[in-house]
């Protein structure tokens, strides 16, 4: 047991155990692609990781790549294909087993923005949000395709909204089974892990709550920090602390330090 | 024997562009390839009202966007990945100085695919239920709009899908790694969605980082997914993607990167940096000057070099590559 870790770590180890050994995943820029690596580094060698630009069979040298084609990923990379290759025939298509994506804004059925944020609702008319974030990416394509996908996001009451005013990527939609009549061929967010704990979604209302906190936080300061009435999980617990193994297989991926500023 | 096909940069962007057109650009994501020097020359030559189509936001269309050169825009990732926001872009979106619509990635590669094969609409089973479906920024009165991803029936098993618009834009500048002077081109890394758009634009010219001897394109066909029977127009302009990445060529340009972003914030720092670095060069070799020569030394020696090594023995000289291009304008 270590008590030397960030949040952010945690978070990232959180989101890495989600992760199981040979399964089809596609990794974001950033957080995720740190996660998703340290999953790979520590329980799941045979994880099969691509990016979205169809960069396959690599693992980032010289730290945190800038970006999803960054030459720290093109440099061990065994086969460089396409967006439609990659989103279409290996995501949309049902294939890929696990995605993970961040949020700049998530809601209670875990629907997410990246879009932008508003003054309030946009209402009938379409205008420009008041800052404007940084689109769908792929994120949209994972949130529609892939059997399960992860959510990560820092948890603050501004990020976790009833509702989001602009659903960039579909999580359940409007609960039940709203997302099952929308047709998608992906299963939808299996677990939203944030710096405070786990959330995941109710089998029937597919509402999230709160699954499980970390060392450092708890029920209350989650509860604080959620921008709805979030239930507690009867069962809902501490999630173990990283073990070294995990911080030593974690920090050798994150060798910039992403995730200790 | 085909003429070859290099012709300056100043002249492809003089013959191939006019004001209020679709131009396409934006290769290979916010860090990696991309005809950047082209956005620039489009600023030079002070085109106006441009309808921009990138896949992915680059650091051309953020700064297009900051300089006011663009009015509407259609693409999938709007910000610089690692780098953050593209402050340009998002400046000019949020004062209502350009319209975006909002698609995913894979959005825009099919839609691409779609142009390229000429087809009335491509199936979408992704976008849809979601507001990237539900708002139309071009049509912003009517919500939900059933215009931009309109529902249709699948004829084989009655469900509900999306039907997406092909895109034909009227010209792409596509950065390619390695051109022969016919056009046929080898991209190392991801191509994204260069292939697509080769085919889908109604127009091609390549911004290639290196010319080869045709004889490397025949030693390696199938890597070539440009051929030059889809091209207008071969640039030789080396550094065409920074100060983003071009695998195997040079790593992206991390200071350069961020300054550029940090200027592309203000109206004033967006006037200098046009003025520092899109109006100060005269031509391709104040171009290499002004990034400095010991910058590309660097940026050159990353750890992809090793992807070149195949393909250098066809490498034409700088002063051969330029002369080939002065031939053709004389």
């Amino acid at each position: 047991m270590s008590t030397d870790y960030s949040r952010q770590e945690m978070m990232a180890i959180a989101t890495g155990r989600e992760i199981r050994d040979g399964e089809l995943a596609i990794f974001g820029v950033g957080l995720s692609m740190l996660a998703g690596y340290f999953a790979q580094a520590h329980h799941a060698p045979g994880v099969r990781a691509m990016t979205e630009g169809g960069v396959y069979g690599a693992r980032p040298v010289g730290g945190l790549p800038w970006g999803i084609e960054c030459n720290r990923l093109a440099v061990n990379a065994v086969s460089f294909t396409s967006a439609l290759d990659a989103l279409g025939c290996l995501v949309a298509s049902g294939r890929c087993d696990v995605g993970i994506i961040g949020a700049a804004q998530v809601d209670r059925f875990g629907n997410v923005n990246t879009t932008g944020i508003w003054d309030g609702p946009i209402g009938t008319r379409y205008r420009p949000p008041k800052t404007r974030l940084t689109g769908a990416g792929g994120a949209n394509d994972i949130a529609c395709g892939a059997k399960r996908y992860l959510i990560m996001v820092s948890h603050e009451a501004k990020r976790f909204v009833d509702r989001v005013s602009y659903v960039t990527s579909p999580g359940f939609l409007d609960g039940g089974d709203t997302r099952e009549q929308a047709g998608f061929v992906g299963g939808g967010p299996s677990a939203i892990i944030t710096t405070l704990g786990v959330l995941r979604p109710d089998p029937q209302t597919h509402e999230f709550q709160l699954d499980a906190y970390f060392a450092f936080s708890g029920v209350d300061e989650i509860l604080a920090n959620t921008g709805w009435d979030l239930k507690v999980a009867a069962d809902a617990r501490v999630v173990p602390e990283p073990s070294p193994e995990e911080l030593a297989a974690l920090r050798r991926v994150d060798e910039t330090g992403m995730l200790r500023r | 024997m085909p003429a070859h096909k290099l012709i300056t940069l100043a002249e492809a962007v003089r013959r191939y562009t006019w004001d209020g057109m679709q131009y396409a650009s934006g290769a290979a994501l916010p860090v990696g390839s991309d005809a950047i020097v082209f956005g620039r020359e489009l600023l030079r030559q002070q085109r106006r009202d441009l309808h921009a189509i990138f896949h992915a936001n680059t650091q051309q269309l953020n700064l297009l966007a900051a300089a006011g050169a663009v009015t509407q825009a259609e693409c999938g990732f709007s910000g610089l990945e690692g780098f953050g926001f593209a402050n340009g872009l998002r400046r000019a979106i949020e004062q209502g100085r350009l319209v975006l619509e909002d698609f995913s990635n894979l959005a825009m590669a099919l839609r691409l695919l779609g142009g390229a094969l000429n087809w009335p609409f491509v199936p979408a089973t992704v976008n849809i239920g979601s507001d990237l479906q539900y708002r139309r920024a071009f049509e912003p009165d009517v919500h939900p709009n059933p215009n931009k991803i309109p529902s249709v029936t699948d004829p084989f098993s009655g469900k509900q899908v999306g039907a997406f618009s092909p895109l034909r834009p009227d010209l792409a500048a596509i950065h390619v790694t390695l051109a022969d002077p016919e056009g046929n081109a080898i991209m190392l890394g991801t191509e994204w969605s260069r292939f697509e758009l080769s085919r889908a634009a109604k127009r091609v010219v390549l911004l290639a980082d290196a010319i080869v001897d045709t004889d490397c394109m025949r030693q390696y066909p199938n890597l070539v997914r440009i051929p030059g029977i889809v091209v207008e127009a071969v640039v030789y302009w080396p550094f065409a993607a920074w100060p983003q990445a071009s695998p195997g060529m040079h790593d992206v340009d991390e200071a350069h990167m961020k300054a550029m972003n940090v200027a592309l914030g203000s109206d004033d720092g967006t006037a200098a940096y046009v003025r520092d670095y899109v109006e100060s060069y005269a031509d391709l070799d104040g171009y290499l000057d002004l990034i400095g020569r010991e910058t590309i030394s660097e940026l050159s020696n990353g750890a992809t070099a090793f992807l070149l090594d195949p393909y250098r023995r066809w490498l034409l000289p700088h002063a051969e590559a330029l002369a080939l291009t002065a031939e053709a304008s004389a």
